[in-house]
């Protein structure tokens, strides 16, 4: 993580700059110390007021240049940290978008949305903090070491010493803290989870006459969480603790020696005073860095795994090299020793798969669950690359079909349309958001959203999706299929379009649908084998391997796998 | 402020030693803080004089030695006080917050549809903590080192405390009130645009297909990189402005230091004050400030906490009010469902959800209740579980209205929906849920029931497994067998399946039901469902629309009588 520190646009600048205002700062500091302790001494002799108000001066204005340099460190922190967090929250949604679906849900939606819209943030306070503070740690004991030790060579030892036996100890405690959290883990995950799991669960302890009872066991968990989480604090406050320790007796016995000195007269007045005031600036950014410490935790935590996603191979989603002609009448699309291999395990998900149709054809896909039905569909709308195998249109070599040029051809239905924010106007005209009002009107008469429209108070305008009225699964399925019809493309991937409907709707749904699926080439994936009497040749599954195509009549009288396929799903019970 | 009063000020009354404790405490740091500096401001002074003994300055050498380490130590106390009482407070939370979803169980989904809202409210209360360990701790300790330097200055010079009062006042009062206002305005602004930001990616996410299909994916880049941008600008101004707060209350404390300096010098002169304390008073002011300083950022909090109590609070109004009826505790073992022209209308609907529905269910006959979205089905099981009540008509079971069981409902019916919930425990206490008394051999039944005994063996810990750990493991029909035998375990005569087949493939869900019909042979069975599968084998079939009952009678009256029917079933077997 440190290492990709340096390789953000602006972070070497950023080091240099933030270096010498540190530097900067550490010698007001040390100014501001002398000025002060001169105006203190000045007003202990009862020095004029003449001569003592320069010192004041002298002191206000070191004092103020100090903060300034602090505000100005943070601003320019602030800025790169900010710049770069977009930068990278940029690359973050491109690399979404690579991933396409079926990548997104193995990382799962929720984790992304958190990582790119929480993540980064917390990244950005990681990025403000971390450059600032690691410097000042360094810099500012340093350089106020140095001028210690001209002036009293013993208070610098001391200071020197006490350093290095604060920092190990802050590492031993910070260790013994990780080492109980790491032993407590189970338990301490088991506890905090106990609460959401059971907010979550609520309705089935409902059911399960639980509920009340249960009230009793969130109290049981949450007191054992609080003793749990106590035990745990009590160490990891130690190295607070240590901090506050080390640096505060270091300052005490500083001044006891600085005083012991003083009446031997070993050291003068003024620089014991102005000693004893850098004493504890000498500790501040370490202090500042140990209280920070968790605050930048998380973000470098995000950040970590923001590299992870954005180090994943993918290869960039609609390619728009490679020219693909219009689908038509006379084109033929053939796959060839089709090939696709797991990206997480040794296995195929689709195995020398080969086919070949041509002009407007309709084409079932179906199978068992795992079968290879939504590996396929996923290869033919270019979501995903083929590991291997060939795939022709007409005679043009195409490695894969993530390709703007074939996408651009595809209307895409798949079992649980998105319905994003926004009027059904809008979400019919996704695709096409120039399209007149007629023709979404059209679109929405083709696919029997006419009746729901005209109840709704405010018809096509009527806000749905997150925020709006809510659709039920017919209506989704028939607000993806208006988005199709309004686009006419002459390709159209289906995946799944109705099992998880009622059967009334399914069927209202399908004679709906059966027009809409002429004079296109269509892929039909499902489960649902009524749909096969209306295919054109069917391409049956088996673990990854076409194992038969033909039509239904051809395929059912076969007796081979489509056959047993029927009647698997009858639940046996066919006669 | 009234959400402060409903939620923060009684476990201030409740854990008034804690918190007693733990602010005194606190003040007790920031005084050694001080009182370290003063002494050693003095001693070095003292010490410059060349008293003639060092005995002299024993007094402050111990001073020195004692505020040195003891800020460390009540510093530690202080936090370790503080999060115990705050974890208190926390723990009786969760209860309340509980307590308050409870009665609503079934109601969560439909009445909150946005969002993640369970999530939501249990960050909410972990972020409560900040309202004790951030504002209110540090705000006290703040004003009683405000009044503690004033009544100080005060013994020496009054109208230097006034004057100081005054001073203090800018840091003490008119920031941190300047900074609730200013940044209450950013926030709000802040949050309205994150939401969308939201929003926009949300959509974008669950949509991602089609973004890629229809080639936008520039414009969507375009979109969220703008509405980014927005956001981060507003969070820019408001880190500016904070840097800037800081800055400023940083020249003002310098300012600060140089009035006392000013004061103790002339003090000094006129003999109010020792020559020796010049040090010790200009050099305590910047300790003193420190703990003044963090008011304005415990003030800039507020509006963020009053957005969890709301949250919490829109819970709170929905409990609903206790109906003063007798429970009924017996429960028949043979009970009868009975509706009769029952009717129902949603509070603020134009339709009635129900309309004069009419069926009954003699004691362990299977009926397949079917119907489109929206037809009533949800409405049918709330009313049946006592959840609502009937405007006209009846409901009842064994003779009496569902509602009088209350909570003893539950040992007459259970409910397997689409989406059981397993928690993160054991697979057996998953289980066991059901039937907390079970023996060994009732649970290893009931998994054998569920025919999953074989399965579980080969599993390294068997019934130990967490579910957690193999969230993957347990594929969605091997999830509802785990939950169809806690129903089992809880063994009541009355069994709804509430579309328990839903998103699983054909195969998985012919056996699943094959299961279910076999486990359940003698009980009462309602099955909504979506699809026809194993419909033959059911006594009474009711299809619902528009909250009307359509058709309804056995497979073969229907096949007979129903040519829509026999549509919908030739097609359900792949012949339509």
């Amino acid at each position: 993580m440190n290492k990709q520190l340096f390789h953000y646009k602006g972070s070497k600048v950023l080091i240099i700059l933030v270096g010498i205002l540190t530097v900067a700062q550490a010698i007001t500091i040390i100014f501001q110390a002398i000025y002060l302790s001169e105006a203190i001494v000045k007003m202990f002799k009862g020095t004029a007021w003449s001569a003592v108000l320069p010192s004041f001066y002298g002191f206000i204005v070191t004092y103020m240049l100090r903060h300034f340099f602090q505000w100005a460190k943070e601003r320019l922190a602030y800025r790169f940290a900010d710049q770069t967090s977009l930068f990278i929250q940029q690359l973050l949604v491109r690399k979404l978008f690579e991933l396409g679906p079926r990548g997104i849900g193995k990382q799962g939606s929720g984790n992304m949305i958190t990582l790119c819209l929480e993540g980064i943030p917390n990244f950005r306070k990681y990025l403000e903090l971390f450059i600032p503070r690691s410097i000042a740690t360094v810099c500012i004991p340093v350089v106020l070491l140095i001028y210690i030790l001209i002036v009293d060579m013993t208070s610098a030892i001391v200071l020197a010493v006490v350093m290095p036996i604060m920092i190990v100890f802050l590492v031993l405690l910070g260790l013994m803290a990780q080492k109980q959290m790491d032993a407590q883990w189970d338990t301490y995950q088991l506890l905090s989870r106990h609460f959401v799991d059971s907010l979550r669960g609520l309705a089935t302890l409902k059911y399960l006459g639980q509920s009340k009872v249960h009230q009793d066991a969130i109290e049981t968990v949450s007191n054992k969480y609080r003793i749990a989480t106590n035990r745990t604090l009590r160490v990891a406050f130690l190295s607070t603790f240590s901090l506050d320790f080390f640096a505060s007796l270091s300052v005490a016995i500083v001044a006891v020696e600085l005083g012991l000195r003083l009446i031997d007269g070993h050291i003068g007045f003024e620089a014991a005073l102005a000693i004893l005031i850098l004493a504890p600036e000498y500790f501040l950014p370490v202090r500042d860095l140990g209280n920070d410490y968790h605050a930048t935790m998380d973000g470098k935590e995000a950040g970590e795994k923001i590299h992870e996603l954005l180090e994943k191979e993918t290869y960039a989603s609609g390619d728009s090299e490679i020219s693909v002609p219009q689908w038509h009448e006379e084109s033929t699309l053939s796959v060839e020793q089709l090939t696709k291999s797991s990206d997480e395990e040794e296995r195929l998900l689709l195995k020398n798969i080969s086919f070949q149709v041509s002009g407007f054809k309709k084409v079932g896909i179906v199978g068992m669950s795992g079968a290879g039905k939504s590996t396929l569909i996923d290869i033919l709308s270019g979501f995903s690359h083929p590991t291997d195998g060939k795939i022709m249109m007409d005679e043009t070599n195409l490695a894969h079909l993530s390709l703007q040029d074939w996408q651009k051809q595809v209307t895409y239905v798949p079992q649980h349309p998105y319905i994003f924010a926004g009027t059904i106007a809008e979400n019919i005209s996704l695709y096409e958001p120039n399209s007149s009002r007629e023709k979404i009107e059209q679109a929405a008469e083709m696919t029997g959203l006419i009746d729901l429209i005209k109840s709704l108070p405010s018809g096509l305008d009527e806000k749905i999706g997150q925020g709006g009225r809510s659709l039920s699964g017919g209506e989704e399925q028939r607000i993806a299929l208006a988005r199709g019809v309004l686009q006419g493309r002459p390709i159209m991937l289906v995946d799944e379009p109705t099992a998880h409907l009622d059967i009334e709707t399914e069927h209202e749904i399908k004679s709906m649908m059966l027009p809409l699926l002429e004079n296109k080439l269509v892929f039909f994936a499902t489960h649902r084998l009524h749909w096969m009497r209306n295919m054109d040749v069917i391409l049956v599954l088996e673990d990854g391997q076409l194992v038969e195509k033909g039509t239904h009549d051809e395929l059912y009288h076969q007796k081979g796998a489509y056959y047993r396929l029927i009647n698997a799903q009858r639940g046996g019970s066919a006669e | 402020m009234n959400l402060f009063r409903i939620y923060v000020a009684p476990y201030l009354k409740q854990f008034k030693w804690l918190m007693g404790v733990t602010i005194f405490l606190g003040v007790l740091t920031a005084l050694a803080a001080s009182m370290l500096t003063f002494t050693s401001g003095y001693l070095i002074t003292s010490a410059s004089e060349m008293p003639a003994t060092i005995l002299l300055l024993q007094i402050p050498i111990v001073g020195v030695r004692t505020f040195g380490i003891s800020r460390a130590v009540t510093r530690y106390l202080e936090r370790l006080t503080g999060h115990n009482a705050v974890l208190k407070i926390l723990a009786d939370m969760r209860v309340k917050l509980y307590g308050m979803l409870e009665p609503q169980a079934l109601f969560i989904r439909s009445r909150f549809q946005t969002g993640d809202i369970i999530g939501t409210l249990a960050d909410d209360i972990e972020h409560l903590q900040d309202v004790y360990i951030r504002t209110i701790f540090p705000t006290i300790i703040a004003l009683f080192l405000f009044v503690y330097t004033i009544s100080i200055l005060a013994l020496f010079d009054w109208v230097f405390a006034l004057w100081m009062a005054f001073c203090l006042s800018i840091i003490v009062f008119v920031y941190p009130l300047l900074s609730l206002f200013f940044l209450k305005k950013q926030q709000m602004e802040l949050k309205e645009k994150r939401s969308r930001l939201y929003q926009t990616f949300t959509d974008a996410l669950f949509g991602l297909s089609d973004w890629i299909i229809s080639g936008k994916k520039e414009r969507f880049i375009k979109k969220f990189t703008l509405e980014s941008q927005e956001s981060h600008r507003i969070e820019k101004r408001m880190a500016f402005w904070n840097q800037s707060r800081a800055f400023q209350l940083q020249v003002l404390s310098g300012l600060i230091l140089i009035i006392v300096g000013v004061w103790a010098g002339y003090a000094a002169q006129a003999g109010e004050i020792m020559p020796t304390y010049i040090a010790a008073f200009t050099l305590v002011t910047l300790p003193i400030l420190e703990g003044m300083a963090p008011l304005s950022q415990a003030m800039e909090r507020i509006p963020v906490y009053q957005d969890s109590l709301q949250r919490i609070e829109n819970i709170r109004q929905n409990v609903p009010v206790e109906t003063a009826v007798t429970e009924k505790t017996e429960v028949s073992i043979h009970p009868k469902v009975l509706f009769h022209e029952v009717s129902y209308r949603y509070i603020g609907e134009k339709e009635n959800a129900l309309q004069h529905v009419s069926f009954s269910i003699p004691y362990g006959q299977k009926i397949a209740l079917l119907g489109k979205s929206g037809s009533g089905k949800s409405t049918l099981l709330q009313l049946l579980q006592g959840a609502l009540s009937q405007n006209t008509g009846t409901v009842s079971i064994h003779g009496q209205h569902p509602e009088a069981y209350k909570e003893n409902i539950y040992k007459l019916l259970s409910v397997l929906n689409q989406k059981p919930y397993l928690f993160a425990t054991t697979v057996e206490n998953n289980i066991r849920l059901g039937n907390k008394e079970a023996t060994a051999e009732e649970v290893a039944e009931v998994i054998k029931q569920v025919k999953l005994d074989h399965y579980i063996r080969s599993l390294p810990k068997g019934i130990q497994t967490q579910m957690e750990e193999t969230g993957q493991r347990f594929s969605g029909g091997e999830r509802q067998r785990i939950a169809l035998a806690r129903i089992l375990l809880k063994n009541t005569p009355i069994v709804i399946l509430d579309e328990p087949t839903v998103g699983l493939d054909p195969q998985t869900e012919a056996d699943l039901l094959e299961t279910m019909f076999s486990a359940l042979k003698d009980k009462t069975i309602i099955l909504i469902t979506h699809h026809l599968i194993g419909i033959e084998k059911m006594d009474q079939i009711i299809f619902l629309d528009k909250g009307q009952v359509t058709m309804s009678g056995t497979h073969n009256q229907l096949m007979e009588t129903s040519e829509r029917y026999r549509q919908l079933y030739l097609l359900d077997r792949g012949e339509g």
